[in-house]
């Protein structure tokens, strides 16, 4: 109802054909029973009657955008709600802008995105959606379900072109630690290799990605999501980890007092020496486990007996 | 907070970390008077001490180099001993656990609820599994609730099978989840019918493999880690019901095509998320892996879909600095839930090493960490108890029940039997009931800094709650079928 304080479900006429279904509170004393407002409980108790009838009418979408306001998180309701807009042919477009405010009010719930998808698969049409979707990130630039509808919207409309690109790329200048937009920008990258598409395992995108990468790690280098990125781009490649030699040696440099700069980059150069001199490799292990990231000792002393290393005697 | 304030706050870090290093050196002098004495008698952990404190002093700001900076700031007085919040100390100098007011906060989310939790309508079942299973972890007989969750989830089982999350709800895979483990922890499972929440499981299963949430809803690798919850604690039949979509796509079990599906989720980082593509999350990880944990016996069928070392990393990773609790993603906050999501997917990622290095990876992990960062910063002072996010956050059911379940993992040592069965006569997947718990040595407390009042108990690795309960389900309905019901 729009106005919920002045007019009931149960005196307007427009809703006196439906008994009402009260809800079955689940025995004498229910564990974790809600206090219902008065309008929510009635609410409910009308929708479960048109439920049950399975009715597809504007007043059950109305009904639906009641409930919705007072408990968004409302799974149930949004899904009755989707196949009566489908029913009676509804407004998709005015659909989404309703949804966008109720986003915009919610930005963690999940339903919003299932039901936005079932909108926009039925509309046909991606338009105005990456708008919408960067007004979200703009409130958060991490919402993981958020970057999930963008790669469904771009999977499902092949929205692979430089937009896309240029949007991302805006997101990392933005905040370079936004591990969500790096992984976003692997899914462009690669994620058309089922159709053919090459990703890294082309020379030429490999490249212009570890350069891409590497310029991210001069910023902030004790950053992870470059180095994670970087150790992806090479392992998708089929290259051994050693191409990245150059680069971890120069942000982990133990000959020199303040030459490692990452921790990441030195957890890089122990993979790549352990192919090479396991010694050296573990006296980065130790170099890690004693003094730069102490914290996983544990691991790094794990890592030197993968390599039939002794752990460091305790200091 | 300003660059200054950070500045200040490094100094005195330094000077409390002089101030360890000097007492060190001068053991059997005169006591240091006042709060420095605990200090004395407790040296800080090297990750608390100046130099990892103050490494990599990070100069080019970013939203997400601000909100950490905003976090380690109202930890870190709580992780050092400078504030206990009045809470009782343990004799390593570490608060208590409140077993008491945390026992109380958990009854308090089963009792009655005011108006504004009208956002858990749909989601009540949670809190009777969230409930349950953290109070049984502190030693709570939940027994006394039988009756009334039996009464409560009645209305919520729908005729079509399965459950909603509340009466007149469409069964949803978290409702059903989370009410067929309520119901088994009260030994209730009698009242789930199993024929139609077979048919039911039958109609979310989907042709590439996964499990949607419900009808029409989202598929991502919760509806999967659910349902074979369901299959296995009531011993379901593993074929697919004749109605079941994904038959259409030439699919005949609910395993079938599971694997490869789990297998797309893991990410180039090397953890894993929710649907193909997504980023690496905590709780996705514990998810694909308790999942196909429960198909067969980890050793096997982890490393068929999982790069293990890849995902090691990725978890180790995952504990920050200086905080010691778990992030969920890659440059996330710390925060408790994850001490249950990425903490508790190490016994499954141990076992899945196989019998000889299932022990010797016993600690690759920071459990110590874990234990200060729960017991310091996630409890929350006061007469209400609870566990909290961390500091700045409100205690809720999930909060609390999930680092309960994390300071098990960091306590408790879970082993897996590869010698056991993963098959019953009647066909039941039985990998998940092979795992047995031991309790921390004295050693093992002492480095943890818990005292046995501190101690929690076991949580069954795959399944989330007692051992006693999933042995009581192991060998219910094992005839399997649907007889008479």
């Amino acid at each position: 109802m729009s106005d919920p304080d002045t007019e009931s479900y149960s005196t307007s006429p427009a809703w006196s054909d439906v008994t009402p279904l009260p809800t079955n509170p689940g025995g004498p004393n229910p564990l974790a029973a809600i206090a219902y407002a008065p309008a929510y409980e009635e609410a409910m108790s009308y929708l479960r009657a048109l439920m049950a009838a399975n009715e597809h009418s504007t007043r059950a979408l109305e009904l639906t955008e009641d409930v919705i306001e007072q408990n968004p998180a409302h799974y149930t309701v949004w899904l009755y709600r989707a196949s009566v807009l489908f029913g009676i042919d509804a407004d998709l477009r005015a659909e989404l802008e309703w949804v966008s405010d109720v986003a915009r009010a919610h930005q963690k719930n999940y339903q919003i995105w299932n039901h936005r998808m079932m909108i926009v698969e039925k509309l046909g049409s991606p338009e105005g959606e990456r708008e919408f979707v960067e007004e979200m990130f703009a409130l958060d630039g991490k919402n993981y379900h958020v970057w999930s509808y963008r790669q469904w919207l771009v999977r499902r409309f092949g929205l692979w072109g430089e937009r896309e690109r240029g949007f991302v790329e805006g997101m990392v200048e933005r905040d370079v630690r936004n591990n969500s937009a790096w992984n976003y920008r692997w899914f462009l990258v690669n994620g058309r290799e089922s159709e053919g598409v090459p990703g890294v395992k082309d020379e030429g995108v490999k490249r212009e990605e570890v350069e891409y990468a590497a310029s991210a790690v001069a910023k902030a280098p004790q950053n992870p999501s470059p180095w994670n990125y970087l150790r992806g781009v090479v392992r998708a490649s089929g290259g051994g980890l050693g191409e990245l030699k150059g680069l971890a040696s120069e942000y982990a440099d133990l000959t020199r007092p303040g030459g490692v700069r990452s921790s990441h980059a030195l957890d890089l150069l122990a993979d790549i020496l352990a192919d090479e001199d396991k010694n050296k490799a573990g006296e980065a292990l130790d170099a890690l486990a004693s003094t730069y990231d102490p914290i996983r000792k544990n691991y790094w002393e794990y890592r030197k007996g993968l390599l039939g290393l002794p752990a460091a005697s305790v200091a | 907070m300003s660059p200054k304030a950070d500045d200040a706050l490094d100094n005195l870090l330094m000077e409390k970390a002089k101030i360890v290093e000097l007492s060190d050196s001068e053991e059997g002098g005169p006591p240091f008077p006042g709060s420095h004495l605990k200090r004395d008698v407790h040296p800080l952990p090297p990750w608390l001490t100046s130099p990892a404190l103050n490494l990599f002093p990070e100069e080019y700001a970013t939203a997400s180099s601000d909100a950490f900076k905003k976090v380690r700031n109202e930890c870190l007085p709580h992780l050092l001993g400078e504030d206990n919040q009045n809470l009782p100390l343990n004799k390593y100098g570490l608060p208590h656990l409140r077993r008491e007011q945390h026992i109380n906060f958990l009854h308090s989310t089963l009792g009655n609820l005011p108006a504004p939790y009208v956002a858990l309508d749909a989601a009540r079942p949670w809190l009777f599994y969230w409930g349950f299973s953290g109070l049984t972890v502190l030693g709570e007989d939940v027994m006394q609730y039988r009756q009334r969750l039996i009464e409560t989830v009645r209305p919520m089982q729908n005729l079509q099978g399965g459950y909603g999350g509340g009466h007149g709800q469409f069964s949803h895979c978290a409702a059903s989840y989370a009410c067929v483990l309520s119901l088994a922890m009260v030994n209730g499972l009698e009242e789930v019918n199993r024929n139609t929440m077979w048919h039911w499981l039958g109609k979310i299963k989907q042709p590439n493999g996964g499990f949607r949430m419900a009808e029409n809803a989202e598929m991502d690798i919760r509806g999967a880690y659910c349902a074979f919850i369901m299959i296995t604690v009531l011993n379901l039949p593993l074929e697919l019901p004749p109605s079941s979509p994904a038959r259409h796509a030439g699919l005949k079990t609910f395993d079938d095509g599971l694997g490869e599906y789990i297998r797309s989720l893991q990410t180039y980082e090397g953890g894993i998320g929710a649907t193909p593509g997504d980023e690496a999350h905590g709780a996705y990880a514990f998810l694909a892996m308790g999942c196909l944990s429960m198909i067969d016996a980890p050793n096997k069928i982890i490393p068929k879909y999982i790069d293990t070392s890849a995902l090691l990393r990725w978890m180790a990773c995952q504990q920050t600095q200086p905080e010691g609790g778990y992030a969920g993603r890659t440059n996330k906050l710390v925060d408790s839930c994850y001490s249950q999501w990425i903490g508790g997917t190490w016994a499954l990622l141990q076992a899945a090493f196989g019998a000889g290095e299932q022990e010797s990876s016993e600690n690759v992990w920071n459990k110590q960490a874990l234990v200060r960062y729960l017991l310091t910063c996630a409890q929350q002072p006061g007469k209400k108890g609870g566990m909290r996010d961390k500091p700045s956050a409100k205690p809720d059911g999930y909060h609390t029940t999930y680092a309960l379940a994390g300071l098990s993992a960091a306590m408790n040592h879970y082993h897996y039997d590869t010698e056991a069965p993963t098959r019953s006569e009647s066909g039941r997947l039985t990998s998940g009931f092979n795992w047995s718990g031991k309790s921390p040595t004295p050693e093992k407390m002492e480095k943890l800094g818990v005292e046995e009042s501190d101690l929690v108990g076991y949580v069954h690795p795959v399944y989330v709650m007692p051992f006693k309960v999933v042995e009581n389900f192991s060998t219910k309905f094992e005839k399997g079928g649907f007889g008479k019901e």
